[in-house]
């Protein structure tokens, strides 16, 4: 301005500039701040990664009798990626409600198999027999087989692998 | 010499470099007697050991990877293979260990004398804070050569962190960068310890030192309070 | 502004009149201390550096670190403060000493400035200083903090020797191995050097029907082993195992330079005994000792209790 304007317009005219440096000052303050920040404090509100693991379309797995699945499991550390080959034995004998047991012996961890003749479940370590729910038999396991919590989305088959105990 | 008189004239009417020198150090301060004066030497101390800290880290920082499946073999490889490597990283470690020695030797020398004081309050304040921060290099810095001493000590700094009261889980979540200890929390910590604590301190060291000359160094307490001296 | 705030400054612009420069009188004194700093250093640097450990193993829960020595004392507080209270020593009691000390100037706003004229403050900060040596000093001095022992060549031997007979195949240590055989940093703790030297030697003869195979080793390897089984102790305890044994034990038991001499000396308590013997021994001493004055903790601490204070005094050899 050239100096003649009264003092009110040049007080408001401060008045107003300052009201703008304020108010874009701590917008840009709230914009750059709070990228920042939530970056920052993002792990506090990360979900623990539930790893389920897909093991295929419903239809092919057998009804009556147990499967034998192979799957590979991720474990994620951040951007590292480590591969775990394990397995499951799948049973249904409806094809809608499925049974995973982990496949593990619950004596000693050895890996058992299933008897076709016999219909159930034969450990080699220490002769564990267990049938075809996963119920002991005869042998020293303390337990029935663990399971894996399943579920079905879409058609397919996504089992949890962490073990669960079943109650005797 | 003329040439060098002519060169200072120069750049002082160019920068002002005169009037910088008078103020920074060609300004006079209250005498001190005696041993009390070498107490006054802590706070130059800090200064220093912060350069010789920063020098280091960013060598040390040349041969540095801050991923779980380098940083121990880098770190070795510093220490058997760098030529001097040994030293720097010696000379880090316990540069460390002496900033926080110094840090709150200078800190008990202004608490015993009282020279938080008035006009000195905000001084003191932001002493306080790079106490904090000189604490926070150290727990970020721990973590880095990822061996079991400096996993576990981390690990156990977390858990502390995750003991507070309420948004404990929260803070040893954020400080672990997820759900476990991995390779988030290496990352971060380097990420904490390399760039944002070092500006951090510059800029607080900044303002203490501003503060430091802008009111003068107290003077050594004395028992009874002297009247003003009038000429 | 008070009164003597304009005092203090017309008085201190005269005393900084009557001063010398900065340059050089006290730059002079900063340099020549930085010098000698920078000696001190160099020769740590040089003579005694920095080290560098094992690298980090995630999966080893019974690595038990030590702080850097300035927060030894707040690993020992931490001690002194059981079960849920712990939160207040790891937490509030250092926000409230921060909070003190960045508060100090506002709430200790009076002319004096000597020592000696600002008793309460001078007397607190002597004690603080006297409570952290003491605290210090203790953590030092006191085995409980950690009693993970350096490991001996024998132990660093028989992994080697674990590594090479592939054993991981079928055992896991620290949740790493394979599944067939049983966990063995679980179970060794169980047995006695004798038991697991026979076990070496012909598994078939001590655990009939193992699918353990007998490994035709040498004695010397069969003594690297057992001194590596017993190394991995008898699985991991936790920090509350030396509280407890800190509250409930130490009036009548030694360990290390601490406890009373009522009862045995237990600072190597498990290079002799197995876990679980130490286990029921806790519970009810009179199983195996009719005699025995001590109580029986069954009841009196809960059975994880008791397992972890096991395990801790297992892990106990005495080579400290």
């Amino acid at each position: 301005m050239d100096g003649s304007s009264d003092n009110t317009t040049r007080f408001s005219r401060r008045h107003f500039l300052s009201w703008i440096i304020t108010t874009v000052g701590a917008v840009i303050a709230a914009v750059l701040g709070s990228t920042a920040i939530g970056y920052f404090i993002s792990p506090a509100f990360q979900r623990k990664e539930e790893n389920w693991v897909d093991l295929g379309p419903i239809g092919t797995f057998p009804k009556g009798n147990p499967t034998k699945v192979e799957f590979v499991q991720r474990m994620r550390d951040a951007w590292v990626t480590t591969e775990r080959r394990s397995s499951a034995w799948v049973l249904t004998s409806d094809g809608e409600n499925y049974i995973v047991f982990d496949p593990r012996c619950t004596h000693l961890g050895c890996p058992y198999h299933w008897d076709e003749e016999k219909k159930q479940f034969l450990c080699p370590c220490h002769t564990a027999v267990f049938d075809v729910g996963g119920g002991v038999v005869s042998g020293p396991p303390p337990r029935p087989l663990d399971r894996y919590q399943n579920k079905i989305v879409d058609d397919r088959l996504y089992v949890f692998p962490k073990p669960t105990q079943v109650k005797t | 010499m003329r040439n060098n008189r002519r060169l200072l004239g120069w750049l002082d009417e160019r920068t002002g470099l005169k009037k910088i020198w008078e103020t920074l150090f060609a300004r006079k301060i209250p005498e001190s007697k005696g041993s009390v004066a070498w107490f006054y030497t802590l706070g130059s101390a800090c200064l220093f050991v912060f350069v010789v800290q920063v020098i280091t880290g960013v060598l040390l920082a040349m041969n540095y990877v801050p991923s779980p499946d380098h940083a121990y073999d880098s770190v070795r490889f510093i220490d058997k293979q760098v030529f001097l490597g040994h030293f720097l990283r010696g000379l880090h470690k316990w540069g460390a260990t002496f900033m926080v020695v110094v840090v709150l030797l200078h800190m008990l020398r202004v608490y015993f004398m009282g020279a938080y004081k008035y006009p000195r309050e905000v001084t003191w304040m932001m002493g306080v804070v790079i106490l904090l921060l000189v604490m926070a290099f150290s727990f970020t810095g721990y973590l880095l050569p990822w061996d079991q001493k400096a996993y576990w000590a981390t690990a156990v700094g977390a858990n502390i962190a995750g003991q507070t009261p309420v948004v404990g889980s929260h803070v040893a979540k954020i400080l672990k960068g997820g759900e476990e200890m991995g390779v988030a929390t290496l990352t971060r910590f380097y990420a904490l310890h390399v760039l944002v604590l070092p500006i951090l301190t510059a800029l607080l060291v900044g303002i203490h030192l501003f503060l430091v000359v802008w009111h003068g160094i107290s003077e050594p307490p004395e028992k009874t309070n002297r009247q003003i001296e009038s000429n | 502004m008070s009164a003597w705030h304009e005092e203090y400054l017309k008085r201190y612009a005269q005393l900084k009149e009557r001063g010398r420069s900065f340059f050089p009188y006290a730059v002079f004194k900063d340099v020549i201390v930085s010098f000698l700093l920078l000696c001190v250093l160099s020769a740590l640097a040089y003579f005694v550096g920095a080290e560098l450990g094992d690298l980090a193993d995630p999966t080893d829960t019974t690595y038990n670190p030590r702080p850097e020595w300035y927060f030894m004392f707040l690993f020992q507080v931490l001690k002194l403060f059981p079960g849920r209270l712990e939160a207040v020593a790891a937490v509030v009691l250092p926000v409230l000493v921060v909070l003190f000390l960045f508060s100090l100037p506002l709430i200790d706003r009076g002319r004096e400035r000597h020592p000696s004229r600002r008793p309460l403050l001078t007397g607190i900060a002597l004690m603080t200083i006297i409570a952290w040596g003491f605290l210090t000093w203790k953590g030092y001095t006191s085995p409980l903090t950690n009693p993970i022992v350096e490991k001996d060549p024998l132990v660093l031997a028989g992994h080697r020797l674990y590594q090479e007979l592939k054993c991981s195949y079928c055992h896991s240590i620290g949740g790493q191995g394979g599944l067939v055989g049983p966990e063995l940093d679980k179970v060794v703790g169980d047995q006695t050097e004798e038991w697991l030297g026979k076990h070496f030697r012909d598994p078939q003869a001590l655990s009939p029907g193992t699918v353990m195979p007998k490994l035709n080793l040498l004695g010397d390897e069969i003594t690297i082993l057992v001194a590596y089984m017993k190394s991995l102790g008898s699985g991991p305890f936790t920090e509350e195992a030396a509280k407890l044994f800190n509250e409930n034990c130490t009036t009548c038991h030694r360990i290390g330079k601490e406890g009373g001499d009522v009862g045995p000396n237990l600072s190597a308590i498990g290079s002799v005994r197995s876990k679980s013997y130490i286990k029921s021994y806790i519970e009810d001493p009179s199983r195996a000792n009719n005699s025995s004055s001590m109580p029986a903790y069954k009841g009196q601490l809960t059975d994880i209790q008791i397992e972890d204070v096991a395990r801790y005094l297992a892990s106990l050899k005495g080579n400290k």
